[in-house]
């Protein structure tokens, strides 16, 4: 079905792949469902709209973290102003995860007007070569942003080329900010260019192993994110070594010699559906892996669902119940008592698509009341994840926003005790009043049973002082004029 | 600036017309680019300003024109307009500032077209140029300011007689900026005078509109400002002075005296400014003095900073500190007539050191490597022990690696929160001896 993009030379943007869109409100997951897969999300847009972060930019993140590799960032200066953010945040995910972590090496072609005028390909090839030569990388991630796209340069052109003469493989990340305002988009960026540019098998340890039983402990390839931590690996690590299962963690900090024996695993294993498809579907047509996607493993039945998928496939289905009625039991008596006097607070979820609705269902299994959330994006691979969150929690009003004026207004109106939210939306929270904890961190599990324990934990302890929030909120001021908040918070999602 | 760049410690125009902008009161951003243009660059200083933070129409709260591939290919006048409508009817501001990105700028879309239409319906909005390709963030700090003092506040304003404006000092890529201002600030005051200062928090829109009154522009900047400091002194009959932002008691004390000729104040008053300042500044530096002279803390040293932080920052380590400076590393891409006048302020420090115009984190850390003894036993004629650099969080690791000392004091600067802090003038020659000290004294445990 997908197949077509595989062989292409650029990536698809899910608008076009997938239906996907980043507005919209209604009144529950079936609603969202209706207009989403019927594809009226990709008709609608805003008459206002709020900076935010681009698909270049979350490509970045994605291949800063692999090992011995070098960044090309063709563009003008300014693309590359988030890796001073990334250097330190991947010095600190190399380390925890045992890696070597070394200074981010990076050049930005640093388009000018001159290269505007006449194609920017020379300076991007000599660029690909003086990193080759001065850092002695392993990979060259060359990404690709708006100016050279809008001006047409051939990169995949130049990267073939230069890939031939140079000591590290060149892999071209194709992702212009203007091609999608869906950041999910992205994830296709990067793993296009892992698919068209490195070889995937080969390696040690690639050989096929398939589903039948395997000496020893069988491997399974689990497929990361940014936002998930190296506690959050160790937890799955831990959960599937209970059902005899050696977890094997791609994409993000691999190297080109892991991505050699990517083969070499009984399953291919997501841990969040609007992540992963790209790479699995891709890795099924091509190498014949099964793949499962069973959402994200977040509260009880979150957790026992994805174990079960992974399960299910290797005939361990019985084995993963009971891994998970033993966890169940033992974290239940321990969380419990966590949140004795907060049931009922009123919770709005914010972030990305999966784990909002994740997190809502845990809210509820907690005892708490999901009060709505607002999805980063909507796309066609978030549907079994909204059914599944119709049935738990069918009066669920629903939005899809990134737009902080919007968090603002639904902020304001419905008042909620408390919001579980994105980075970058807890210092506009904080002034506001509202005691808000982090939707994902990494430094703090997030998934399986350490996660939902946490969860309940850093719920309580958000509880436990708001003083911080009330001092700020005396003093605070917003940009938005005193009508706003009187008005539709969702108001400016408009039909073309 | 012609090559390409290893991880450069600055973005574009559009980045440092947006960390200028959203620092300044009253005033709104309206981005016309591609949705991550606003973001990314923003995050530029969030947090490699030392944590900058939002500021009030910062952030997530940017309007942007978001364009898309359709835009791409039909032009953007429209989304932009409708942006602006929009923006004008829901966000509270005194001034809205159109700012371009590349791909709008590479299409042609027309934004002072755009924007006449609400200026004629007597909207405040303004557009200012700010392609990525034409520039850098400094770049970007003076088209701003070019933008909004020279084209749209008017002409032929009445002189407010004893008013200072303060430039020079680029919000977020100088992390100190607010600190140095408000010092600078404090000392106009004391010789009588009212100051603007624009980017600290005590400041609003009215600071802005003043401004064309004023006696006098000081520029702490010897790259960048003049071509908008001549224009206007031209339009506003203001004069305008290019020095050093002075860091210590040393470099202060020649300032204010230059300073009160330039204002014609009293030389008795200046001089009691300086000696007032200096029974404080030296008050406190004779007791530090005795740790730093106890522990033998004097080292060769090198800075890594942008072209306005180079001489004064080498002028206070080598003149209070009694340091060797080897190198000053400037770190902005410059123009050939802005290396020369770089250099000049340089040398006219009495500065001893190597001016070096280099940004490559690879390049800096294999010179100060360089220094280092080398060979089995560590014995060779020129290392240059001990060592201490002053320069940005990238220099943090290789100099734990060549074991010379550093401390963060320039852009990407984010292994420090910066809040009030600012190296210029006597209290931030105190905090900046502060600092030295501590990051010496933090290692013992
Ligand atoms: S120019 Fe394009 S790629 Fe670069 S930051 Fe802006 S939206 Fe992202």
């Amino acid at each position: 079905m997908e197949g077509k993009y595989y062989g292409q030379k650029a990536p698809p943007v899910r608008e076009n792949r997938l239906n996907a869109g980043d507005g919209f409100a209604g009144k529950c997951c079936a609603s969202l469902l209706e207009s989403g897969r019927g594809g009226l999300l990709t008709q609608t847009c805003r008459d206002f709209w709020q900076g935010n972060a681009c698909q270049m930019s979350l490509t970045l993140m994605m291949a800063t973290t692999i090992e011995k590799a070098a960044i090309v960032l063709h563009g003008p200066v300014g693309c590359g102003s988030n890796m001073h953010n990334l250097g330190p945040a991947v010095h600190k995910g190399k380390k925890c995860r045992g890696l070597v972590p070394a200074p981010l090496r990076w050049l930005s072609t640093n388009l000018t007007e001159g290269d505007i005028i006449g194609g920017g390909e020379a300076k991007l090839m000599e660029a690909i070569l003086y990193a080759d030569r001065e850092f002695r990388p392993e990979i060259i991630f060359v990404v690709s942003t708006c100016a050279p796209s809008v001006i047409g340069d051939d990169a995949d052109e130049i990267v073939t080329r230069a890939g031939a003469g140079t000591r590290a493989r060149v892999v071209l990340l194709d992702c212009p900010g203007f091609k999608s305002r869906v950041v999910a988009s992205a994830y296709d960026a990067f793993y296009h260019g892992l698919i068209r540019y490195l070889p995937l098998e080969g390696g040690p340890g690639a050989g096929k192993k398939g589903l039948g039983p395997a000496d020893g402990a069988r491997a399974v390839n689990v497929f990361n994110s940014t936002s998930i931590g190296q506690v959050d690996e160790a937890e799955i690590a831990r959960l599937l070594g209970e059902l005899g299962l050696r977890a094997r963690f791609y994409a993000e900090y691999s190297n080109a010699g892991k991505f050699r024996g990517l083969t070499g695993a009984a399953l291919n294993v997501s841990l969040c559906d609007i992540h992963d498809d790209y790479m699995l579907g891709f890795l099924w047509q091509r190498f014949g892996m099964p793949y499962v996607m069973g959402g994200m493993p977040i509260g009880y039945g979150g957790t026992r669902g994805w174990l079960e998928s992974v399960a299910g496939p290797l005939g361990l289905g019985r084995e993963a119940g009971e891994v998970a009625d033993r966890e169940e039991g033992r974290l239940r008596a321990t969380v419990e008592p966590l949140l004795a006097g907060l049931r009922g607070k009123r919770v709005l979820s914010v972030g990305g698509i999966a784990r909002v609705m994740a997190v809502s269902m845990a809210l509820k299994e907690l005892g708490l009341e999901p009060i709505g959330f607002h999805a980063y994006h909507y796309d066609d691979t978030a549907i079994p994840l909204l059914e599944r969150t119709q049935a738990e929690l069918p009066d669920l009003p629903v939005a899809v926003s990134s737009q902080d004026f919007e968090l603002f207004g639904a902020v304001r109106k419905f008042g909620p005790d408390l919001v579980i939210s994105h980075s970058g939306t807890q210092g506009l929270l904080a002034k506001m009043g509202v005691p808000a904890i982090q939707l994902y961190d990494v430094d703090r599990p997030c998934l399986g049973y350490k996660g939902l324990h946490s969860l309940a934990k850093r719920i309580a302890f958000a509880f436990a002082n708001v003083s911080f929030q009330k001092r700020l909120a005396a003093k605070a001021r917003f940009p938005y004029n005193k009508e706003w908040p009187k008005h539709d918070p969702y108001g400016h999602i408009k039909t073309t | 600036m012609e090559s390409f760049i290893e991880s450069p410690r600055f973005s574009c125009a559009l980045g440092g017309a947006i960390a200028t902008v959203t620092s300044l009161p009253g005033v709104i951003p309206i981005v016309h680019a591609a949705m991550g243009c606003a973001g990314n660059l923003n995050s530029a200083v969030y947090f490699g300003g030392g944590y900058l933070g939002d500021g009030y129409c910062g952030g997530g709260h940017i309007p942007t024109s978001a364009v898309t591939e359709s835009e791409i290919v039909f032009g953007g006048a429209k989304r932009l307009e409708s942006e602006i409508g929009n923006a004008l009817g829901l966000i509270e501001g005194r001034l809205f500032v159109v700012l371009t990105g590349c791909m709008v700028e590479i299409i042609g879309d027309d934004a002072l077209a755009c924007v006449k239409t609400f200026r004629d319906g007597g909207s405040p909005v303004i557009s200012v140029s700010t392609p990525s390709f034409t520039g850098h963030s400094y770049g970007g700090y003076e088209l701003v300011l070019e933008g909004i003092f020279n084209d749209y506040f008017p002409a032929g304003r009445k002189k407010a007689g004893k008013l200072v404006n303060l430039f020079g000092l680029v919000p977020g890529y100088d992390p100190f900026f607010r600190g140095d201002l408000a010092e600078m600030g404090r000392l106009v005051r004391a010789l009588g005078f009212s100051a603007n200062t624009f980017f600290t928090p005590d400041q609003d829109f009215r600071n802005l509109e003043s401004a064309p009154g004023a006696a006098l522009n000081v520029l702490f900047s010897p790259a960048w400002g003049l071509g908008f400091a001549k224009r206007f002194e031209a339009l506003h009959g203001t004069p305008y002075w290019v020095t050093n932002l002075p860091i210590g008691a040393a470099a202060t004390d020649l300032f204010l005296k230059e300073l009160g000729r330039k204002l014609n104040v009293s030389q008795k008053k200046v001089e009691n400014l300086i000696d007032d300042e200096n029974k404080n500044y030296y008050g406190y530096f004779l007791r530090t003095a005795d740790v730093i002279a106890e522990s033998d803390y004097k080292f060769y040293a090198a800075t890594v900073t942008d072209s306005a932080y180079a001489a004064p920052l080498g002028f206070f380590l080598q003149e209070e500190l009694g340091w060797v400076v080897t190198d000053s590393f400037v770190t902005e891409g410059l123009s050939e007539g802005q290396r020369l006048a770089v250099g000049s302020a340089y040398g006219a420090s009495g500065l001893g050191g190597r001016l070096a115009f280099e940004t490559g984190a690879s390049q800096i850390a294999k010179r100060i490597a360089g220094y280092q003894p080398k060979g089995k036993r560590g014995s060779v004629f020129d290392e240059r022990v001990p060592f201490f650099v002053l320069g940005s969080a990238l220099e943090k690791s290789p100099c734990l690696k060549a074991k010379a000392k550093h401390l963060s004091v320039s852009y990407p600067l984010y292994d420090r929160l910066i809040v009030t802090a600012g190296y210029a003038g006597y209290r931030g020659g105190l905090r900046l001896l502060e600092d030295v000290v501590s990051s010496l004294v933090s290692a013992k445990a």
